[in-house]
């Protein structure tokens, strides 16, 4: 909504620009004023109710239409500043009326200031507005006229901070405008933290200077902490632990964000001590000033909600509400928990690790700081700016760090003789081949990472647009093994073509299931979703991979032979635990499958009424981004033929077939000896619609018309039935 | 409308002081200065306006009415919609005749 008005209002402000532009620019414009007010109220009387008074040429109903209304709170964000309240202090008239101190200030005062402008941070990184947030706090405009020294090297480390995050979140390029508004509103972040216009090289605090100040305030803290007896100390131990988490989070930030692969324990290190000290903060909150009561200031000092009302845009969110302190600090404490977490794909040895470790990731629905970090983690430069340095034509000028991991992902997934470490340089044609392929694939490949990063609802329509970049080099990577195999004088294997296959299936399942995740189907639709993966993608995708192992295992016999070796290996199914998931999701899309169609036939779905019902055009949007591709998309007439003799099927029938397909899951399922999250709560599902389908076989219910309701809560993709 | 404007344009006279409309007409594209009720003022073209007072005016800014007199900068608005209801006094700026924006160079 914010987004439209804005546009409408930028397209307004260009046409008006225009209108105005051709004026002669007179220095000062001087006006006649007349009043008008009675005449006015009087002549539009002689309009009709309803009628415009316009001028017909240059302006209509379109053009009124995106007017902001002003006086609607929910337009008019200059209406706020109004309401009552005297004009808010700006910080040179709060500290002249000593509303804000900047000396002497208590450490619980300190500690109030400290834990509201988290709050605000938080609420900043969940997608409002720095004026609105963080830059409410008056000490923040200008801090180096703070003469408290600790919350001077706070306020001056928060700039750093703000300049940090932001930078983090600029180079992974995984946010949209609901994620997160990196616009600074004039407010200078980075190495010189001041405002307005005035700069002042003397004011420049490098990253070294800050971290110093920060460490200077540490012991000074500490050494108070230890001299007092009383409960004193408790305050000034709590002071300590919030720079010390300050500090520690912004060096952990930046090793993150400049990605430098020596400081990989130093980053762990820090980290944990986040973690630590957000313990001491957590159980320490209530120390600090906390905000009054109905009150929107987030600390009774220091902050003016209202102050930067006039910097935004006409139309915007008007007001945010600032997260509650104690929310925020959990908000840290977990964000911290999931950087650690993200540290983890630094030993992410494969390509296929560590993308399973991205959706994995993504899953959990993690912050955009967290996902950007992860992104900056696994690849530096992002995997964005991978894909876009490529598309603009940057050109392969230096082997790229992500061609070798793609490389390597080739040929741990299918191991082609091309990609045989003895064979390098033996035949040069077929190297070259194989490079180009592999050159081809770091923009789409680049760009899957992205996408993984992204929050999940822009991530479905995403996959949309890279099955079609996917498409592209399925062909490619079809003739890139006719020609290998023709350079190396072979037999025409699909190594490519098999690689690519596995990833366009994992991608198009990912599409459907993300309509399942997202609620954009509707129960009556569900049929032919889980048909489509039962019956195709789940069991091509199983045999591609079986088709991987053959190919990779083929390469090692020869190998094997030729060396004259023969060393009995166990063999190895390295991709064993994914057939078997696919297998599970098989059947159980399979049992969903049966389970519908029965619920069907006994009338228990609501069908839309029959004039506004067109299957087939709904079928062909679902399924519209399938069609691109080489598995050959099934079409709405092969889908009626296919399912037409369950039409005519016996209700009790299907749902024991669904029953039996639920039971093969959940043996399936038993038979993982190592069971993670994912595993338990599939087996729940599986056992719980097992139960749920034998029963209606049975004939529970056999004559209620009342439709089954479908849980996601236990699995966002496999609901549990429920009879109600 | 049609009967009582039939006899208007009888008397030529009578146009001016009667029709409305007209008058509001040659107001179009003409500068605007709108107080509303909660003392922000607003400076626009005049675009539209309807029975019942509500407004439009184009490449509209705010000027904030302070109390100790100091101006602060205006906020620019564009195209924005008055509500009749909001507004407490509507002034005309009559240094520049309204044809000069569109029929000038």
């Amino acid at each position: 909504m914010y987004t439209t008005l804005h546009k409408c209002y930028n397209l307004c402000k260009g046409f008006f620009r225009m209108t105005m532009d051709s004026l002669p620019t007179t220095p000062e414009v001087t006006y006649n004023w007349v009043d008008i007010t009675t005449d006015f109220f009087k002549h539009i009387q002689d309009l009709e109710l309803g009628e415009l008074l316009h001028d017909g040429h240059l302006f209509g109903l379109f053009e009124a239409m995106s007017a902001i209304e002003m006086m609607d709170p929910k337009m008019d964000a200059g209406m706020l500043c109004n309401r009552g309240n005297p004009k808010p202090f700006n910080f040179q008239q709060a500290v002249e009326c000593g509303k804000l101190k900047i000396d002497d200030l208590e450490p619980s005062e300190i500690i109030g200031v400290i834990d509201a402008t988290v709050a605000c941070i938080v609420s900043w990184l969940e997608g409002h507005s720095l004026a609105q947030t963080v830059f409410t706090n008056l000490y923040l405009h200008q801090p180096h006229s703070i003469i408290n020294k600790t919350l001077k090297a706070f306020c001056i480390a928060v700039y750093k901070l703000l300049d940090c995050i932001r930078d983090c979140i600029n180079k992974a390029q995984v946010f949209e405008e609901e994620d997160f508004l990196p616009i600074g509103y004039g407010y200078r972040l980075g190495s010189n933290p001041q405002v307005g216009n005035t700069y002042n090289a003397n004011l420049e605090v490098s990253e070294q200077k800050c971290i110093a100040m920060l460490r200077e305030q540490e012991e000074e803290l500490n050494k108070k902490a230890r001299s007092q007896e009383d409960e004193t100390n408790e305050l000034w131990m709590a002071l300590a632990a919030r720079i010390r988490f300050t500090r520690m989070f912004y060096q952990a930030l930046l090793l993150i964000t400049r990605r430098d692969s020596q400081s990989g324990a130093d980053c762990v290190a820090l980290l944990n001590g986040c973690s630590e000290m957000m313990k001491v903060i957590i159980r320490t909150v209530g120390k600090g000033t906390q905000p009054l009561e109905k009150s929107d200031s987030p600390n009774p000092m220091g902050f003016e909600p209202m102050v930067n009302q006039r910097l935004l845009p006409p139309t915007f969110p008007r007001y945010t509400r600032i997260k509650p302190r104690a929310e925020a600090l959990q908000y840290c404490d977990e964000l911290v928990t999931r950087l650690r977490h993200a540290w983890k794909i630094t030993s992410a040895t494969n390509f296929h690790t560590a993308l399973d470790f991205f959706m994995e990731f993504s899953r959990h629905r993690a912050c955009i700081l967290s996902r950007s970090a992860l992104q900056l983690l696994y690849l530096s430069p992002s995997p964005g700016a991978t894909a876009s340095t490529l598309l603009a034509g940057a050109g392969p000028q230096r082997p790229h760090a992500f061609l070798d991991i793609l490389r390597d992902s080739v040929r741990s997934f299918v191991n082609p003789p091309s990609l045989a470490v003895k064979l390098a340089g033996a035949n040069p044609p077929a190297r070259e081949f194989v490079e180009n392929f592999l050159l081809r694939c770091v923009r789409p490949f680049a760009m899957l990472v992205q996408v993984c990063g992204h929050n999940r609802a822009r991530q479905r329509d995403k996959i949309a647009v890279l099955l079609d970049d996917f498409a592209a080099l399925q062909e490619e990577a079809e003739s890139v093994d006719a020609l290998v195999s023709g350079a190396l004088c072979t037999v025409l294997r699909p190594y490519f073509t098999t690689w690519i296959l596995y990833h366009v299936l994992r991608l198009m399942i990912a599409y459907l299931l993300s309509g399942l995740e997202l609620e954009l189907y509707s129960v009556h639709e569900y049929h032919y979703i889980f048909w489509y993966l039962y019956e195709f993608l789940y069991g091509w995708l199983v045999s591609a991979l079986g088709r991987a192992e053959g190919l990779a295992s083929e390469t090692r016999k020869a190998d094997v032979k030729k060396s004259g070796v023969r060393k009995q290996k166990k063999r190895t199914r390295p991709y064993a635990r994914e057939g078997l998931m696919c297998q599970v999701m098989q059947n159980m899309c399979g049992g969903y499958y049966k389970a519908l169609v029965a619920f069907k036939l006994q009338g228990k779905l609501r069908q839309p009424q029959s004039e506004f019902d067109n299957e087939a055009v709904r079928y062909k949007h679902r399924f519209a981004p399938l069609s691109v591709l080489t598995p050959p998309q099934v079409h709405y007439h092969e889908f009626l033929e296919l399912t037409q003799p369950l039409q005519y099927e016996n209700p009790v029938i299907l749902y024991l077939g669904g029953c039996k397909l639920f039971q093969q899951a959940r043996s399936l399922l038993e038979t993982i000896s190592i069971p993670d999250h994912e595993v338990n709560d599939l087996l729940k599902v599986a056992k719980t619609n097992f139960v749920v389908l034998k029963l209606l076989a049975g004939g529970h219910k056999q004559d209620s018309t009342v439709p089954p309701e479908f849980d996601f809560s236990v699995h966002r993709h496999f609901p549990i039935i429920k009879l109600v | 409308m049609s009967e009582s404007s039939v006899k208007v344009i009888e008397d030529s006279k009578l146009i001016e002081e009667l029709d409305g409309k007209a008058k509001l007409r040659k107001w179009l594209n003409m500068n605007f200065r709108i107080e509303m009720t909660d003392g922000r003022v607003l400076i626009g073209i005049f675009l539209c306006t309807d029975r019942d007072a509500n407004v439009i005016l184009g490449a509209c800014s705010e000027h904030q009415k302070s109390i100790d007199g100091e101006t602060e900068e205006p906020r620019v608005l564009g195209l924005v919609m008055v509500p009749g209801r909001h507004i407490v006094s509507i002034q005309l700026d009559d240094t520049t005749p309204p044809s000069k924006y569109y029929y000038d160079e």
